[in-house]
């Protein structure tokens, strides 16, 4: 069996070349891997002594290890919907610099930096994202008035996800 | 002879008066006066400094193991990291002073050092355990030229690994629990904390937070904290010179700094993952529920890669691992 950074090894450099499909047997276990639209897709399954079949990739069973372009998926948490009837004016979004967890007050026990209806200076901090314990935190960079905030503390969020919607003055 | 010794470095540092005689001290101890000559001696050359001033008395002048500022600026072998000292006796926390400073412009490398920080933050403001003396809490304020706001959270690994590389060249094994806390022995020796003023581009400042513990002994640490934090001399027996140990571990941080901006992050990963707490074992990850994983390793971002129970591959850039 092929160790988890062989295989780790194995996508990445499939993934830096011009193969599109590779297959590895050894020992009784097959590792097919298969580029598709640019992805890397590895299936890896445990293969019977009978004679090795082909498995569709989709109804492979066990020991699928799936390395995904995109990197954050299962801890990211989707942006919050726009409520429909919510009409705020607005003309600047405060947007996420980077992957992390947003925090709304210095500390738990802290109130918010800001709330709805806060006047803000562009030097004004309005929260903190953090990620690999890198607190980050954000100002608002324009003069106005804070109409919404569109997350919610501990809410993991996305780079570039808008965080705040501010009228400006 | 270990006791007397003690008590005579706490008379001559601690007495109400700025010297004391040999009489007041042989009488003290109840020992002869060239016994207590004999015990300075020992003292001096273990790096006390003692001064004797005639009708008057002794004094420590300095200890070895304390930091002084004359001693940081002594012979430091860096080309920017710490050139800008600042020392300060006590202080509330350091990142607290080099916020302040950063605001006010000081420049690039600036380091931030002090004894004594009576509200050490942690992460979240957690209490970090600082007391005169006992182990070293320094800030520096970078300001690193073409790196992104996104990218600027390696800098906690790099400067972690600049810390375990340090001490692995005086082999201590030390292990990083990602991303950015030290350990020994299955213990907490030091953490980093990490702070930056960014615009969406644009990095401002990054403030970069390193504690250590040094010297502690058992009794310096709380209770509760002894079954999951420990000191270096606790793990080592040796008393270590605070000062010669921060000027060398700014010359591995630098150097790391250097390796990371010329060259980016590929090479700390590598060194990173050899120095990786619980490789290849099962923590549980907490984030909107919590789930068993297995330690993978980190992506070139310097997530973390955790594989589940279905052999999944997870990226965590912001999760409570319980480890």
């Amino acid at each position: 069996m092929l160790k988890v950074q062989e295989v780790r090894e194995l996508i990445k450099l499939i993934d830096e070349s011009s193969i599109s499909d590779f297959t590895y047997e050894s020992n009784g276990t097959k590792i097919t891997l298969k580029k598709e639209n640019g992805e890397v897709v590895t299936v890896s399954k445990p293969v019977n002594t009978q004679p090795v079949q082909e498995a569709p990739q989709q109804t492979a069973p066990v020991n699928t290890v799936e390395e995904k372009a995109e990197p954050k998926e299962e801890v990211k948490t989707e942006p919050k919907e726009e409520q429909p009837t919510s009409k705020v004016d607005y003309d600047h979004e405060i947007v996420s610099p980077m992957v992390g967890t947003f925090y709304a007050s210095p500390s738990p026990d802290d109130d918010p930096y800001v709330q709805v209806g806060a006047s803000v200076e562009s030097n004004t901090v309005v929260c903190i994202v953090e990620a690999m314990k890198l607190f980050n935190e954000i100002e608002a960079e324009v003069k106005g008035e804070i109409v919404e905030v569109l997350v919610d503390n501990g809410e993991l969020v996305e780079y570039g996800q808008p965080l705040f919607r501010v009228k400006k003055k | 002879m270990e006791e007397t010794r003690k008590r005579l470095i706490d008379l001559l540092s601690n007495h109400h008066q700025p010297y004391i005689s040999g009489q007041e001290l042989s009488d003290k101890l109840q020992i002869s006066r060239s016994a207590v000559w004999k015990h300075m001696n020992a003292l001096k050359k273990e790096g006390y400094q003692i001064e004797g001033v005639t009708n008057k008395g002794y004094r420590i002048v300095t200890t070895p193991h304390e930091l002084s500022e004359t001693a940081l600026r002594w012979d430091l072998k860096t080309d920017w990291l710490g050139q800008q000292l600042i020392y300060q006796e006590q202080v509330a926390s350091t990142q607290i002073v080099a916020h302040d400073l950063a605001r006010e412009g000081a420049s690039h490398g600036t380091v931030v050092v002090a004894r004594e920080q009576t509200k050490g933050r942690g992460r979240m403001r957690r209490y970090w355990e600082s007391k005169d003396g006992l182990g070293l809490w320094f800030s520096s304020i970078l300001r690193p030229s073409g790196v992104e706001p996104k990218r600027a959270s390696q800098l906690t690994l790099v400067a972690a690994v600049a810390i375990a590389d340090y001490f692995a060249k005086n082999n201590i094994d030390i292990k990083i629990k990602w991303p950015n806390d030290l350990f020994i022995n299955g213990k907490k020796l030091a953490g980093i904390l990490t702070e930056m003023q960014a615009e969406q581009d644009a990095v401002q400042y990054i403030i970069l937070g390193i504690g250590i513990n040094m010297n502690h002994q058992n009794q310096d640490l709380f209770e509760s904290d002894r079954n999951k934090s420990t000191s270096l001399h606790l793990e080592s027996g040796q008393m270590f010179n605070l000062n010669q140990v921060l000027k060398d571990l700014l010359v591995e941080l630098e150097a790391k700094f250097d390796l990371f901006i010329d060259e980016g992050f590929s090479k700390i990963k590598q060194q990173w993952e050899s120095y990786a707490y619980k490789l290849g074992e099962w923590v549980t990850v907490r984030t909107q529920e919590e789930w068993d994983a297995k330690v993978f390793g980190i992506d070139e971002d310097g997530a973390l890669m955790v594989m589940d129970e279905n052999d999944k591959i997870h990226h965590l850039y912001s999760a409570e691992i319980l480890w």
